[in-house]
């Protein structure tokens, strides 16, 4: 089930209806429902019902468990068991492709010859979601942050609560209990704000998106047939159609979670604006940056070997750049989790950790260098045309490691960068490989304005709430649009292919 | 009643109207079963349902001009022959002809065989109604392999067609509703050889879609007490369809039903020349669809109550038409149509 499908958008109709309908004391348990059966839609045998009871279980056990021995050897014990469980789990069906790929690497390297068949698993939507969201339930419960759920039907919601499934975002316990079973009124503004937030989601998919994949996969699927100019907007376009495609499929989640009465955490806040690596990935996968800071780097941070190596390195190099060295280690163990989580390759690793670390750890150590000499040459930081130069630079760095996140493997995306530098193709031949015409690109380019306008408002606070302070008019007309551009220029139906969603797979 | 109910309902009420506007601008196919909602209420003599032989070979304006009745084509590019009887039930909404003619040369097809593209040129035309899903659901009932996804691209034809305002320009040209319905062809393709036209009168069992689809036909004909006349056109069959169609006639008329094969007309033969009257194998091209308009509008004229409108000032479209369709053959291929007649009619068409 797409999230911009005609058959979910019915499932979600339906969910609501039935939702608001029955008493509310019972709300909670239509949502489990729902989830059961869009957690199964595709997948329905015994294997995948093992694979869920194999998460839900163990967690719904040791959570009330690690509750009752909190903060003891015991109450540990039982953590680091519900951790190997659900890790463990997700390592065997997710990244079993990676370990073996690396044992092959490692072998060769000793002259070993070790071949290897891929091996393809089938796993339930959304595993990669589900599996840190249990971990994150477990670790609060042991540090006091929440309490454990009693009723095991409760935490089968909790853990697969459908709209976050297929894009997220992370949630946790603590922050969603109340909503997710608590009693909900039905609310016609709510309503009205959630029903814009899906609209502006399709949009974003089915006009933006899915139109951007076409230039991309015709580019990138015929390399040696295009201008290196045809590469870089391919890499560029890519970006914005991973954006558009993952931002779309959380407003389409968030505005759905809306109208129930379900607050869930932004998942993006504008990353395009951001002036660094850094400051992008705190306003790109926000949940996702959070977690991993939460549950991996602090505590990697706070670890005795980490400890113990921040003290010698403080000794041998000096307290400042002595206390960066582990800093930088736990960030490269951070991002090379990143790289893992998006998926069992090597082309996530560069492209959505190793690269996204280089980038960050070369803004921090070149930040002094950059400091003088742009005072050298008076260049004013803090004028608006540094400021684009930087979102530009930001933008255009997140871009080339998106090319080994795109590719199919690390060969193909130095292929890829080699292409950049194919000069010799004369610009628009070839031009026919693409199957967009004029219309596509008049549109693609309205859109595109349209996203940019909208962001642009947005970083002054609520597009929707400035806009339901509008007159009933005005409104009416920009929603009319909006459907009508979705319906009339989205990219749908049996004359299209639709792309999957991208953050699906992971 | 509540404010927020009020504002919703009238929100939709926007949108539906909205929404059908756009389908109608954008999306609805210009062909013959869209143009048929454009016919006044009740102002229709005969209704031809068919496929493409149709409206290639009965040049409706024509028959008008001779004897004043009017005929509406509810056909399109090889159209499957279980819609005929959803269609005669849309034609009774909005008509109450005098005379059905139904087009037999698809009649033994297997809707597995269509890409689809057959199904949606009658379907997408015809306007959202129950009579609408009820025919989409027994079409793709017949065709193998099929998601529920696909049935919910029939049911919402602009699932299908919401990227035409790419030819919006070229798609409001209504190529097909020009001389009410009929379309003109003047290529001439010589057939060689000739015996392959030949009937044969051979008999091959139908496959059971056949069978239910034309037994419920025959069903709903009797049912309605619908007055219908069969015809086989005048064309190129292979050996399993000519079989077949015999099955099919030898139905027809053990249930009392008439049917005319023009195939096995010796008076009619005799005029179609096989050097100049054909388009192509399966169709006559506008010399061939004169004479067999001048053969069979007669035939309808002395065998069917069929009432003369051409005195009638609100049937003056059809005599346009006409002069249009006589203008665009005049030019089209310097030739003078009242000419062909004098030269046809002096044959004892």
């Amino acid at each position: 089930m797409e999230l911009t499908s005609f058959v979910f958008l019915m499932f979600c109709l339906l969910t609501i209806l039935i939702y608001f309908i029955i008493p509310k004391k019972f709300q909670w348990f239509i949502l489990l429902i729902s989830s059961i059966v869009f957690l199964f839609w595709n997948n329905f045998n015994i294997s995948t019902v093992i694979q869920a009871l194999i998460v839900l279980i163990p967690t719904y056990i040791l959570g009330i468990q690690i509750e009752k021995y909190s903060n003891t050897k015991k109450g540990k014990l039982f953590l680091i068991i519900g951790i190997v469980i659900i890790l463990g789990q997700l390592a065997y069906l997710k990244y079993t492709n990676l370990f073996l790929t690396t044992a092959k690497h490692l072998l060769n390297l000793i002259n070993i010859e070790y071949k290897f068949t891929p091996v393809y698993r089938d796993s339930l939507i959304g595993i990669s979601y589900y599996s840190l969201i249990m971990i994150s339930y477990l670790v609060d419960i042991y540090r006091g942050v929440c309490k454990s759920q009693k009723n095991i039907f409760k935490c089968a919601l909790f853990m697969s609560y459908f709209p976050i499934l297929s894009s997220g975002p992370f949630i946790r316990y603590n922050d969603i209990n109340e909503d997710l079973y608590g009693k909900h009124e039905f609310d016609y503004t709510r309503m009205c704000n959630g029903l814009v937030r899906v609209l502006w989601g399709i949009f974003k998919v089915l006009v933006i998106s899915e139109r951007l994949s076409i230039f991309v996969n015709a580019v990138y699927g015929n390399l040696g047939s295009f201008n290196g100019i045809f590469i870089v907007a391919a890499a560029i376009f890519f970006t914005l159609q991973l954006y558009t495609n993952f931002s779309g499929s959380i407003d389409i989640i968030m505005g759905i979670s809306e109208v129930i009465g379900i607050k869930l955490p932004e998942n993006f806040s504008l990353p395009f604006f951001s002036k660094t690596i850094t400051e992008f990935w705190r306003n790109w996968h926000i949940t996702l940056g959070a977690w991993l800071r939460d549950y991996i780097f602090y505590p990697l941070q706070k670890s005795n070997i980490i400890q113990r190596l921040n003290k010698k390195c403080k000794e041998k190099f000096g307290k400042k750049i002595g206390k960066k060295i582990p800093l930088y280690l736990t960030m490269l163990i951070m991002w090379i989790l990143i790289g893992v989580w998006h998926g069992g390759a090597y082309t996530y690793i560069i492209g959505s950790g190793l690269l996204q670390f280089l980038f960050i750890f070369l803004e921090d150590i070149l930040e002094p260098l950059a400091k003088k000499i742009n005072s050298k040459l008076h260049i004013d930081m803090n004028s608006i045309g540094y400021k684009i130069y930087q979102i530009i630079r930001t933008f255009l760095l997140f871009s080339f490691a998106m090319i080994f996140f795109r590719a199919t493997s690390v060969s193909n995306a130095i292929n890829i960068i080699r292409s950049i530098f194919n000069f010799d193709i004369p610009l628009f031949t070839n031009i026919s490989l693409i199957e967009l015409d004029i219309f596509d690109f008049i549109i693609l380019i309205a859109s595109l304005i349209v996203l940019f306008i909208i962001q642009l408002i947005a970083r002054k606070g609520s597009v929707r709430e400035k806009l339901s302070r509008k007159n009933i008019v005005f409104r009416w007309i920009i929603l009319y649009a909006l459907i009508f551009a979705i319906i009339i220029f989205g990219c749908y139906g049996p004359n299209y292919n639709p792309v999957a969603f991208i953050y699906k797979q992971f | 009643m509540n404010k927020n109910i009020k504002k919703t309902i009238v929100f939709l009420l926007i949108f539906f109207a909205l929404l059908y506007c756009t389908t109608k601008i954008l999306w609805l196919p210009k062909n013959s079963v869209a143009y048929f909602y454009d016919e006044p209420k009740n102002s229709l003599d005969v209704i031809y349902i068919g496929s493409s032989n149709a409206y290639a070979h009965f040049n409706t304006t024509l028959a008008y001009n001779l004897y004043g009745y009017t005929t509406a084509l509810l056909s399109t590019d090889s159209q499957p022959f279980v819609l005929t009887k959803y269609l005669i039930k849309e034609s009774e909404k909005y008509q109450h002809p005098s005379l059905y003619v139904i087009d037999l040369a698809k009649a033994s097809d297997l809707l597995d065989s269509y890409t689809g593209e057959e199904l949606r040129n009658t379907i997408d035309a015809m306007e959202f109604s129950k009579n609408r899903i009820d025919a989409i659901n027994e079409a793709l009932s017949y065709k193998k392999d099929i998601s529920k996804n696909e049935y919910v691209n029939y049911y919402f034809s602009f699932l299908m067609y919401h990227n035409r305002y790419k030819s919006i320009y070229g798609n409001l040209i209504k190529y097909n509703t020009l001389y009410k319905g009929y379309l003109f062809v003047k290529d001439t393709t010589i057939i060689q050889p000739q015996d392959e036209y030949i009937w044969n009168k051979n008999m091959t069992e139908l496959e059971e879609e056949n069978n239910i689809i034309l037994y419920s036909l025959i069903d709903y004909i009797k049912d309605k007490n619908i007055n219908v006349l069969f015809i086989v056109p005048k064309r190129y069959y292979e050996t399993k369809e000519n079989e077949k169609i015999n099955q099919i006639i030898k139905i027809l008329q053990e249930n009392k039903l008439t049917v005319i094969n023009f195939n096995t007309l010796e008076d009619f033969n005799n005029i179609i020349d096989f050097n100049t009257d054909f388009y192509n194998a399966r169709h006559l091209n506008v010399y061939g669809a004169t004479k067999y308009t001048l053969y069979f509008a007669k035939y309808l004229k002395e065998n069917y109550q069929l009432q003369d409108h051409r005195e009638d000032e609100k049937y003056s479209s059809w005599s346009t038409e006409y002069e249009r369709f006589k203008k665009d053959f005049n030019k089209l291929t310097n030739k003078n149509f009242d000419e062909l007649l004098l030269e046809y009619k002096k044959t004892k068409i």
